[in-house]
């Protein structure tokens, strides 16, 4: 009655990999096994293989350049052909940064509202239609960006910020020189509305993981349904939380169509948000095709690498956490 | 010594979600500083006429009370009552142990935060004296600042008792307090219990008879949603009035 | 008293910003999809799905190529992807269960499905563009079924992780070998959610764009030929979009309409697909 116990299961592990050691002997479940195995490991070998060829094909502009230097220097410049990735690596970076600054908010708010104060009524429409948001190919945020969102952007919110925060010292600096709408700001603006119905469904499910009973423990203490979710969901399902804006955050880092029609791929690092600026991604999006030099296209390849390495770097991250925050709550 | 009644239900009706009736005609008075005991067959309803009394049952959809809960002269189902300070009367412990996840320590003092205690120095005080109440201050006193989950399953158990009697509750509703328990520790609960008792009023469901004889004043037991009998333990165990409760507690069924 | 009442009063603020948030989430949803309807609608004509573009400036014309390129690309996409997808998934459910192989594989799915699909394009590029030294259709195919194949995968093996092992043993207890086990009773069991898990992969890469920019590049032509340049709506869409001429924007407004109708119609198909076989 109390939960099942541990050792059950590991009988059940035990019976399997007996099951499995008698039904290897028959020479098709030995094929079919060789054959399926063969489909799996079609994933390590596209990992390794993406890896080594963006390697390889970046080996001229790291012989060149360095591989760090790369990272480092803020040029680039077809024509002299001097390439160095600093610029939209910081283009990457900012737009990735104030993409989360202002969806995490929002989407823990829905995650709140969907699993704590909805009723059954509003639960199923709002949860649909977050799912949906998140379907819509970003493409179409990408143009929506750009004929709608960007006219509005230059024409009442940028100036507005331009006449508040604009003469705050120091903060004013991010809202400096004419607003045109194709900027960062407005780039950020759409990839947070992108990634918010994917944060919003990744904190729904940790939500959803703590146990009824350890909520009900704390309303039978007294508490209001601000303070368990302050002082009871949040706490216990924080790894989730954190491992789901670690996976927006490699979503935002490698997100092309989003940014690409109202960022304007330009290559210099700048304080105002209302400049145009490149990330890695419109980088290679506007210039893949037009390179007409190896030592370009290779700059380009080790740009795809570096991308590459980021975001791969920052998945395996967030897997890691939210590995163990179902450990913790299995526990 | 007369017998005092602290909260008591009048012409009680539940209903899951609309429909499902769970509780029916229940009449049940639980006398001050006594434990009372509710027993039965799974399913007759008795966990969910413990959880009208602090009205866990409005934190779902569609459930619908009928009739009084009176406690302190006030029916406590009606509309305008303040649940919040109602649950901070009448404290609860569930059947598994549901630490927060938080240190020993503010797991204690948590109700006392919320009622808006902030000095350190009446916390621990509080703290302490919930824990000693709770007969687990000997174990834990070296320990308060670490997680609770490293507490074992018994000590978790007491230490939802403390964290429920730290607030000052005029009654606590136990919820089959022990059955995710070892028999060790189910002793050291049930003698905690009865220490209770002193202080407050104990509503507590069980499914084992034995408990129920050894720890409680007054038993009532239920079937299928009403109340088949009420009466004082000895009176239940040894001679019932009703022949469904004497074949419950011969074991003759459930 | 006092304390009770800033509780109550933050309690009910909490609740108040979260429901904004909810609505405002809503609300976003309302604003894309009613742009997307009121602009698309409008340049919504029949000539758009069975004529080829015209040079600006000239009346009339559609996207008959970029229609027919993108259903190629994604079928062709769809037939490499899912076999992998699914033969991938049945080892880590079936045969390696339990084992640490599958559990790096899966790992290693989970991470390449939220890989930059762009990088994706620039590795398609490398290995089939650059040594054959043109764009193909079968590089944009190839690029979107790498897409597919770790989505197809994982949702595989947690559709059969879900088939009740007492099944298995019930038809072990039969004698039958683990092979037809797996094709006769443990497909059987999961094949709807197993082909939701197809639907929602086709719907993820119906949409998109990065990695075809670079692979099956564009062409202002009608044509079928994989080994060659193929348009597809994503890719024209981005061309339209930043252009100058009004037509064109009015064009990619209303494949973008089409690309949202389809793409959003399969995901609501596989949900419902879901949330009925869980029932």
């Amino acid at each position: 009655m109390a939960g099942a116990c541990p050792c059950h299961s590991i009988f059940l592990i035990a019976e399997r990999y007996e099951t499995l050691v008698i039904q290897k002997k028959n020479p098709i479940d030995l094929l079919f096994s060789v054959i399926t195995a063969g489909a799996s490991f079609m994933v390590i070998l596209l990992v390794i293989g993406i890896f080594a060829i963006l390697l390889k094909e970046s080996s001229l502009s790291i012989g060149k350049f360095g591989f760090i230097k790369f990272i480092v220097t803020n040029e680039w410049n077809p024509v002299t052909e001097l390439f160095g990735a600093a610029a939209s690596i910081y283009g990457t970076m900012v737009t990735t940064a104030i993409a989360l600054i202002i969806a995490i908010p929002i989407a823990i708010g829905i995650a709140v509202f969907v699993t704590e104060i909805a009723t059954d009524f509003l639960k199923g429409p709002i949860g649909a239609a977050i799912e949906l948001l998140a379907a819509i190919p970003s493409i179409i945020y990408g143009m929506w960006g750009l004929f709608t969102v960007a006219p509005i952007m230059t024409k009442y919110i940028e100036p507005a910020l331009q006449k508040s925060l604009g003469l705050v010292p120091l903060i004013g600096m991010l809202f400096q020189g004419t607003p045109m709408g194709i900027d960062l700001l407005t780039a950020s603006v759409i990839l947070s509305i992108m990634i918010i119905p994917f944060t919003a469904s990744i904190s729904r499910d940790a939500f959803n993981l703590t146990p009824a009973v350890v909520k009900e423990s704390a309303y039978a203490v007294g508490a209001t349904q601000w303070e368990v979710v302050r002082d009871v969901v949040l706490p216990y399902s924080k790894m989730g939380v954190f491992g789901g804006i670690v996976l927006s955050l490699g979503r935002a880092l490698g997100e092309t169509m989003a940014v690409a029609f109202v960022l304007g791929n330009n290559h210099q690092i700048t304080s105002s948000l209302f400049s145009a600026a490149a990330t890695i991604t419109v980088t290679l999006a506007n210039e893949f095709t037009e390179a007409d030099k190896d030592i370009y296209l290779s700059s380009l390849f080790h740009l795809a690498l570096v991308l590459f390495m980021m975001s791969f770097i920052v998945l395996a991250a967030a897997k890691f956490l939210l590995f163990k925050a179902e450990r913790k709550i299995n526990r | 010594m007369a017998e005092i009644v602290d909260i008591e239900a009048k012409g009680l009706n539940f209903y899951y979600s609309g429909n499902v009736h769970a509780i029916k005609d229940v009449n049940i008075a639980a006398y001050k500083k006594k434990v009372t005991a509710l027993i039965g067959p799974s399913g007759c309803g008795k966990t969910t006429l413990l959880r009208c009394y602090n009205r866990m049952h409005d934190l779902y959809p569609k459930n619908r009370y009928e009739g009084e809960v009176i406690f302190e002269g006030r029916n406590i189902l009606s509309k305008d009552v303040d649940i919040i300070s109602l649950r901070s009367r009448i404290g609860m412990v569930f059947q598994k142990p549901t630490p927060f996840p938080m240190s020993v320590f503010d797991n204690i003092a948590y109700g006392l935060r919320l009622k808006g205690i902030k000095s350190r120095g009446e916390l621990s005080e509080r703290v302490e004296k919930a824990l000693r109440n709770a007969a687990i201050w000997d174990e834990v006193f070296g320990k308060l600042n670490v997680s609770a989950y490293e507490l074992s399953g018994g000590q978790q158990q007491r230490l939802c008792i403390a964290r429920a009697l730290a607030v000052e509750p005029e009654i606590i509703l136990f919820d089959e307090p022990t059955s995710a328990l070892d028999p060790i520790s189910t002793g050291k609960i049930e003698e905690l219990i009865v220490e209770l008792k002193k202080n407050v009023t104990i509503i507590i469901v069980t499914h084992n008879m034995q408990q129920a004889a050894r720890i409680s004043d007054w038993t009532g037991f239920m079937m299928l949603g009403e109340l088949i009998e009420f009466d004082k333990t000895e009176k239940i165990f040894t001679a019932p009035t009703e022949k469904l409760t004497e074949d419950y507690i011969t074991g003759r069924f459930g | 008293m006092n304390i009770e009442r800033r509780r109550k009063a933050e309690n009910i603020i909490a609740l108040f910003l979260s429901s904004l948030a909810a609505f405002s989430g809503i609300s976003w949803l309302v604003f894309i999809l009613g742009d997307v309807l009121i602009h698309g609608i409008g340049a919504l004509k029949l000539s758009l799905f069975i004529s080829d573009p015209v040079p600006p400036g000239v009346e009339g014309g559609g996207l008959r190529n970029a229609f027919a390129g993108q259903m190629l690309i994604t079928l062709f996409a769809t037939l490499i992807g899912v076999p992998f997808g699914v033969l991938g998934g049945t080892f880590l459910a079936e045969y390696a269960r339990g084992t640490r192989v599958a559990a790096v594989v899966s790992i290693l799915s989970d991470i390449m499905v939220s890989v930059p699909s762009i990088v994706i394009g620039t590795f398609i590029y490398a290995v089939l563009v650059k040594p054959l030294g043109h764009f193909s259709g079968w590089a944009g195919a190839t690029a979107l079924a790498v897409i597919m194949i770790p989505v197809v995968l994982r949702t595989t093996e947690d559709m059969l992780s879900l088939v009740p092992w007492t099944l298995r043993e019930a038809a072990f207890a039969l004698g039958a070998p683990y092979y037809k086990v797996i094709i006769q009773v443990v497909y059987r069991a999961a094949a709807t959610g197993i082909f939701t898990g197809i639907l929602l992969a086709v719907a993820r890469v119906a949409g998109e764009t990065a990695p075809l920019l670079f692979t099956s590049f564009n062409n202002a032509y009608f044509s079928l030929n994989m080994n060659g340049p193929i348009s597809s709506l994503t890719a024209t869409i981005f061309q339209y979009a930043m252009g100058p001429y009004d037509d064109w924007h009015a064009q990619a407004w209303a494949a973008s309409f089409v690309i949202t109708a389809t793409v959003l119609l399969i995901t609501i198909v596989g949900r419902i697909l879901i949330s009925w076989r869980l029932k």
